[in-house]
């Protein structure tokens, strides 16, 4: 009995260590949006993704202070006033590749920014070169699904919806 | 029966949720996360904060302090009289800073730079320490620098300072300021050369915009004149950084609040003032 339960858990533990997974964590994310005095950009290029190809099942992770303005000013308050991400250090989604035909991919799963947890559906290319895979997709997000507060006393405006673009290439875990 | 339960159990454990494990993966990166954003502003309210202009970063402020309080509806309640200090910030690198200004009540320009020596980290060091190195040259005219004895080295003083602050949480910030002042010129023979002060500051975050802040220096020795206490609140906006405060002193230059301050609180020898800045980015 003991070495019927070892073997199965052993079995189990070794579908899980051959699983076709692949890694980043130099992976872009950046954001835009157009506003009347000056547009926002920032990028982040320390995103870190795992993509299990046996489950589908999709992961992003970022750190919100990694996003790089152009301008100082608007970081800090990207981070202290709008993101507070002393508070939600991390934004997250967590999903799966629901389909796939040829090299156009749907993703569904739980998008976390400022603290809230919303899902979302993404259209985006998934696209395998030999042992990398490569993720891009571009989706709008909304600021108030995540909380995110737009004050009244800023001089510059900022636009409501945020356009979002996702570019990363995954290695084969070894 | 204790053998299928624990049988059970690993393979449930595996089954839970493949993304969070996929999650787990993705450890976060023992990089030290830096404490950022203490003050809202270079300054305190007089003194100097550990905040340093980013780098690229050319800030202009605008300081303006008017008459007392005390000085009746005739002077508008001190508003007819004014003071200002313009000066410009430069971050040269994001842990090295210099400023020009020149101010108008003792006609002096001043030079400084700041130098960020350490970072407070979360769960890690617990201060951030910057050191700021002042120099400042009181303006002459023609005649003065005719008469006999008159040397330009006369016409400078100092102000070197380590500046050790520390976020509390996210919105209380306290800030310790040790700062030495140096006359090479005293006006009294009696006078010290050297003063030694050490600077108590602070800011309170009411909104993520507004914050209340508070400023004293303590005189250690050769005290002749007040101690300076200044409050104030900080107001940011897209760009600016409005300041406004009252305080004992009109001045805005470390050695003249520092040790010259004659207003006291009490009596009503208040100034209110304001400083702005605004920040302009040269390049990345």
């Amino acid at each position: 009995m003991v070495r019927l339960i070892t073997s199965i858990v052993f079995l189990f533990s070794t579908t899980q260590l051959f699983a076709q997974q692949y890694l980043a964590n130099n992976g872009e994310i950046s954001f835009f949006s157009e506003a009347p005095m000056e547009d926002i950009y920032a990028v982040n290029k320390e995103v870190s993704a795992v993509y299990d190809a046996k489950t589908n099942d999709l992961v992003f992770q970022l750190e919100i202070n990694d996003f790089v303005f152009p301008k100082s000013l608007m970081q800090e308050h990207f981070n202290e006033n709008y993101l507070e991400s002393d508070i939600y250090p991390k934004s997250i989604f967590s999903g799966k590749v629901i389909s796939q035909d040829g090299k156009n991919a749907i993703v569904e799963g739980d998008l976390t920014i400022h603290g809230k947890t919303n899902k979302i559906k993404v259209e985006g290319i998934l696209q395998q070169e030999k042992k990398v895979i490569n993720i891009s997709a571009e989706f709008i997000v909304k600021l108030e699904d995540y909380d995110i507060k737009i004050p009244t006393i800023v001089m510059y405006k900022i636009a409501e919806e945020i356009e979002v673009k996702v570019n990363i290439g995954l290695k084969e875990r070894k | 029966m204790k053998k299928l339960m624990i049988f059970t159990l690993l393979v449930s454990s595996f089954f839970t949720n493949a993304q969070d494990n996929l999650l787990n993966m993705l450890a976060g990166d023992n990089e030290p996360i830096y404490v950022s954003y203490l003050f809202k502003g270079t300054k305190v309210v007089n003194g100097q904060s550990v905040e340093l202009p980013a780098k690229g970063v050319l800030q202009f402020n605008i300081q303006h302090r008017f008459g007392t309080l005390n000085s009746g509806l005739y002077n508008l309640y001190g508003l007819d009289f004014s003071q200002v200090r313009l000066s410009f910030d430069y971050g040269i690198k994001d842990w090295l800073a210099v400023s020009i200004g020149r101010s108008s009540s003792l006609k002096t320009i001043d030079a400084n730079s700041k130098i960020r020596i350490k970072r407070q980290v979360k769960d890690g060091f617990p201060f951030t320490i910057v050191a700021n190195s002042a120099v400042y040259l009181k303006q002459w005219q023609y005649d003065e620098a005719q008469k006999e004895g008159f040397l330009l080295t006369n016409q400078l003083s100092y102000a070197n300072q380590i500046l050790l602050a520390r976020k509390i949480n996210r919105n209380l910030t306290l800030q310790l300021s040790p700062t030495m002042v140096h006359y090479n010129l005293v006006e009294i023979k009696d006078n010290a050369n050297d003063k030694y002060a050490i600077g108590f500051g602070g800011r309170q975050k009411l909104t993520n915009r507004i914050s209340v802040n508070a400023e004293y220096f303590y005189q250690l020795n050769d005290k002749r004149n007040n101690n300076v206490l200044s409050l104030g609140f900080d107001i940011q906006t897209g760009g600016h950084v409005f300041q406004l405060h009252l305080s004992n002193s009109p001045a805005m230059i470390d050695p003249e609040f520092i040790t010259q301050t004659t207003g006291e609180w009490l009596k009503g020898d208040i100034y209110f003032g304001f400083n702005i800045s605004r920040v302009f980015t040269l390049n990345k």
